[in-house]
């Protein structure tokens, strides 16, 4: 019966690549652990992107629960989260946007702020507007300070203004329930 | 309302695959009829539920319906109508969905095609591929749904067809690769099925001999056509790049190899028994393991939509159950298999031996530079990746041993070998290769050792097997007349050689006497490249459906000549914002002229690639005449099914002396 | 000893020797090609305490600061600076960049350390899609706060 210890070992390889395997899939890149986890939003003053008037600061995120999203219409995958974001509008989660425009290759020709706004009010038009209002960082220089690595991604933060979550990718239902609500109910009450 | 339509019939298919999971094997188990008629049925059902499934979803792709999430990603109002049909695999849901249409195909290939098996054999092969099924259909349903919509709000436009897709090769190329993986299940089954029966014979190994065979072409021919289309599509003129995906389906190919010709001992000298059935076990976990590495994102992260870790634990699980199932079935039943030949060390048997442990180690080496850079990862020791140069370098060790054991095999015999005869035959070989690599090499400059090992080897193994026909052909004493005699299964075995030992010479060739230049250019401007005179004429704007781009165009003159013109394509495809290289290629049977584009420089000038690749077509030829072959050897006449029923022949007498 | 033991014991001393040599190969051409990621302040401010050596083969990932790319007017040869969170390194290369190379975006470069904060590339890759950034950088870069290249502190001291 000696033999069977070698017939075992094709199963005992497997399992120790399977074990690799594993814990790889659950050392994700894109559980990033921001660095401005509970400190506060950097500062930065920048304007609305449908009217170059109104000036935001960090003092936005004062007094509310508020989640930030980064997003461009450029980005499928956020066109993919709108509507489900709108749901969450719709049961009182305050949601602003911090938008920023890819278009700065000029393979692609840039666009004018005009067309920025019309591309913006059509995707929403479309897909659900969840923001009370759109951030407009223009030169990405804000969205560099919050540690963004692409879009969409998703801050949440507290009533004092500091970032109490990072979400990379899009927000969903799932993502919601098991990684933002619990959170999201301790802050609020 | 297709959509649904579409997913209902899934989950029909998944209770076929259930119920085919079930009953037959409970027949032949118990040795009951009716149960075990109920497989080929319910086979036939999967494969019509899942067809329709499959159509449903191309009319969906076809109809531009975009509230089908799936649809919306992959598909665009401005992609021509037929890149609209192979979208349904551009993305991983449809992908998917087009792998267990080809699992259910081949599934319906064996109900229809192996009236010659016994119907308990039949009944467990069928019930083993249902339980596979099972774990597919679940996967896709609850995991990786092609059919989810986007209700209430969808977008007008879809993101369009990553531009990579678009294109003939791109087309093509996942489905036969897909009929590569999917067909290792068979072989897997029909494996599993003999270890549960208790039944691991020279007819198992004969009844999985073609399905290995067609398996394999399937995959040598998807796996060439992937290297034909990185090479023309990706504009760096390389045609192997050992990345992840890459490795994925080799290894299942290398393993594959080594089965067939284990198999093929197995078949005639009954040794190896445990050994096949391993290898069976093995190409189509491989086959699994590969389509893990590259689906779950667990080596090439994508930082976009859903790419959810539920899934990758889903088909890690299914890993677990299927592979570490099977292995511990086999690790249960295999010691009881008793081989009974008999062989000297210096026979067939023993070159086989070799050339199967070098093909596993071959699949050991791409396995651990696929997966080393993640355990080292894992193991906190930070990132790394393992570069091509450690896969060429590895490559070079193995292929002299294994074109030595290839080149001895043919002209062994089975069980003993004189080694007197084989000296003389192998010095003979050897002593004409060399000759012609010297002939073949006349007047070249700056000889390269690789070149010429690589060519040596080749020409050898053309040699031998030109040796081994006329020593067969004396034996039957025909002269001349004497190759028809010969099976079709032995003229799949010359045929495969053959076309390896081509695939070698290009190879050899490419690596060691390509001529590569990234030049700068401003038009009008021309250079010479191994006596190849390139004149670059400019750069025109270009305007296809979806995208714009930029031209650039070139004619190539030989001692004043004009001999060819090209145009260089790069296109800025605006849907997916993403620049595609189209590159231009004059190809010819002992050289391709090869141009790139590059990017704009200052003052009008533009940076090209202009390449010389000698015999770079011979890879890819060698591999589609290494498919012949197979395909000549599933055409051989005791592979008929119907003939199997008196499969209480012996072997022996069966028509075909050879592998 | 019977003979036909005798030749089970070679066949099996022979696969033995055989698998020996090869791993001990593989070994071998691993430790040769195997190359370290480093970001560009892991390769000047040392990675766990370790500074990578002037002529080892690496690979570098870090976004192209923009207005630092510099190419040579009668060749392909170019250089650029690569940045993360705190010092600068250059790299130089000869060839034809990759379609999706721009001025702020995440590249990797492969190539040999020919300075402490210098770099000959053999091969430099791009990803042009903002919703995509190199698996290692992003691993990189988790907990650090991102510096944008106009603030970033471009002296060798971080």
């Amino acid at each position: 019966m000696k033999r069977i210890g070698l017939f075992l070992l094709p199963l005992g390889l497997f399992l120790l690549i399977t074990l690799f395997l594993l814990q790889g899939l659950f050392s994700n890149p894109r559980d990033i652990e921001s660095s401005l986890l509970d400190k506060p939003v950097p500062s930065f003053s920048l304007p609305d992107v449908m009217d170059a008037s109104v000036q935001y600061g960090p003092e936005v995120f004062q007094d509310q629960v508020t989640l930030l999203n980064v997003w461009g219409t450029w980005c499928v995958t956020c066109a993919v989260e709108l509507p489900f974001l709108t749901q969450l509008r719709e049961q009182g989660v305050r949601i602003v946007g911090l938008y920023y425009e890819q278009e700065l290759d000029p393979d692609f020709g840039g666009k004018t702020i005009q067309q920025i706004r019309a591309d913006i009010n059509k995707t929403v038009s479309q897909l659900g507007n969840p923001y009370v209002f759109n951030i407009f960082d223009h030169s990405r220089d804000t969205s560099m300070d919050f540690g963004v690595t692409g879009a969409p991604e998703t801050f949440l933060i507290d009533q004092q203004g500091r970032v109490r979550l990072h979400h990379v990718g899009d927000l969903n239902e799932r993502v919601w329930q098991n990684k933002f609500l619990p959170l999201y109910q301790e802050l609020s009450q | 309302m297709l959509a649904e339509l579409g997913h209902f019939s899934l989950v029909l298919a998944l209770l076929m695959a259930i119920l085919l999971a079930i009953y037959p094997m409970w027949g032949a188990q118990r040795g009951q009829q009716v149960l075990m008629q109920t497989a080929k049925p319910l086979t036939v059902g999967l494969f019509l539920f899942t067809l329709f499934a499959y159509v449903c979803l191309t009319q969906s792709f076809i109809d531009n319906d975009f509230s089908i999430a799936y649809v919306a990603h992959n598909s665009n109002t401005l992609l021509p109508w037929y890149y609209r049909m192979t979208a349904v695999w551009g993305g991983h849901e449809g992908s998917f969905l087009l792998w267990v249409l080809i699992f259910a195909l081949w599934a319906v290939a064996v109900a229809v095609f192996s009236r010659g098996i016994p119907l308990d054999i039949l009944a467990r092969v069928l019930a083993i591929l249902g339980m596979v099924g099972v774990g597919f259909y679940l996967y896709i349903l609850l995991a990786s749904n092609p059919f989810e919509r986007l209700l209430p709000f969808y977008p007008v436009d879809g993101r369009d067809l990553n531009p990579l897709l678009q294109d003939f090769g791109m087309i093509i190329h996942p489905p036969l690769l897909y009929m590569g993986y999917v067909g290792f299940s068979v072989v897997f089954a029909f494996a599993i099925a003999a270890l549960v029966a208790g039944k691991l014979d020279a007819t198992w190994a004969r009844w999985s001999r073609p399905w290995t065979l067609a398996a394999w072409v399937f995959l040598t021919l998807g796996i060439a056509l992937g290297s034909w289309w990185a090479y023309k599509e990706l504009g760096w003129g390389g045609w192997w790049f050992w990345d992840p995906v890459e490795n994925a389906s080799f290894m299942p190919w290398l393993v594959g190899t080594a089965l067939l010709h284990s198999l093929a001992v197995t078949e005639k000298r009954k040794v190896f028994k445990s050994w096949t059935v391993l290898l069976a076990i093995a190409a189509f976990s491989l086959s699994l393991l590969g389509t893990f590495l590259v689906r779950s994102g667990i080596l090439v992260s994508v930082h976009s939509f859903a790419s959810d870790p539920t899934r990758g634990l889903f088909i890690l699980g299914l890993l677990v159950l299927v592979i570490g199932g099977s292995l511990l079935l086999y690790a249960l039943r295999a010691p009881q298999l008793r081989s009974a030949g008999r062989y000297e060390l210096l026979s067939r048997e023993t070159m086989l031996i070799g050339n199967n442990i070098l093909l596993c180690s071959a699949t050991l080496v791409v396995l651990m530079g696929t997966l080393l850079p993640l355990v080292h990862k894992e193991l906190g020791l930070g990132s790394i990746s393992i570069g091509a140069p450690f896969f060429d370098q590895m490559f070079v060790y193995l292929i002299v041993p294994f074109v030595l054991l290839l080149v001895m095999g043919p002209l062994s015999r089975w069980k003993n070998q004189s080694l007197a005869a084989l000296r003389n035959q192998l010095l003979a070989g050897l002593g004409l290769s060399l000759l012609a690599v010297l002939l073949l090499n006349l007047g070249r400059d700056g000889l390269s050792y690789m070149a010429v090992l690589g060519m040596a080897l080749s020409v050898w193994i053309a040699i031998a097997t030109v040796q081994e026909v006329r020593q067969r052909l004396s034996a039957v004493n025909h002269g001349l007349a004497g190759l028809k005699a010969l099976t079709p299964s032995h003229w799949g075995m010359v045929l495969g050689h053959l076309g390896f030992a081509a695939t070698i010479m290009g190879i050899a060739m490419v690596t060691s006497y390509s001529v590569e230049r990234d030049v700068r250019m401003s038009p009008g401007e021309q250079i010479e490249l191994q006596g190849y005179e390139f004149r670059f004429l400019g750069v025109e704007a270009l305007t296809g459906p979806n995208y714009t781009g930029h031209v650039a165009k070139l004619d190539v003159f030989v001692e004043g000549k004009k001999i060819s013109h090209l145009q260089a394509q790069k296109r800025f495809y605006t849907v997916q914002r993403n620049v595609m290289t189209e590159a231009a290629v004059d190809p010819g049977f002992t050289r391709d002229l090869y141009v790139a584009l590059g990017e704009q420089l200052s003052n009008g000038d533009w940076a090209l690639r202009v390449y010389v690749k000698p015999y770079i077509r011979w890879i890819w030829g060698g591999a589609a005449i290494m498919a012949l072959g197979g395909l000549l050897s599933m055409s051989d006449k005791r592979y008929r099914m119907a003939r199997l029923v008196k499969a209480s022949e012996p072997v022996s007498k069966l028509a075909g002396e050879s592998v | 000893m019977n003979p036909r033991r005798k030749q089970r014991l070679m066949a099996f001393s022979a696969i033995i020797l055989v698998i020996g040599g090869a791993i001990g190969l593989m070994l071998y051409a691993l430790g040769q090609n195997i190359d370290l990621f480093y970001t560009p302040s892991e390769l000047v401010e040392g990675k766990n305490g370790v500074k990578p050596q002037v002529g080892q083969r690496l690979r570098i990932g870090g976004m192209v600061v923009p207005g630092s790319v510099q190419r040579d007017d009668d060749s392909l040869a170019v250089s650029f600076d690569l940045v993360d969170t705190g010092p600068v390194v250059r790299v130089s290369y000869q060839g034809i960049l990759p379609d999706l190379f721009r001025e702020g975006q995440g590249i990797v470069a492969t190539g040999v350390l020919t300075a402490l904060n210098h770099i000959e590339a053999e091969e430099v890759l791009a990803k042009h899609d903002e919703e995509y950034m190199p698996p290692e950088l992003a691993e990189a870069m988790k907990g650090i706060k991102h510096v944008k290249p106009s603030e970033a502190n471009y002296g060798n001291k971080g």
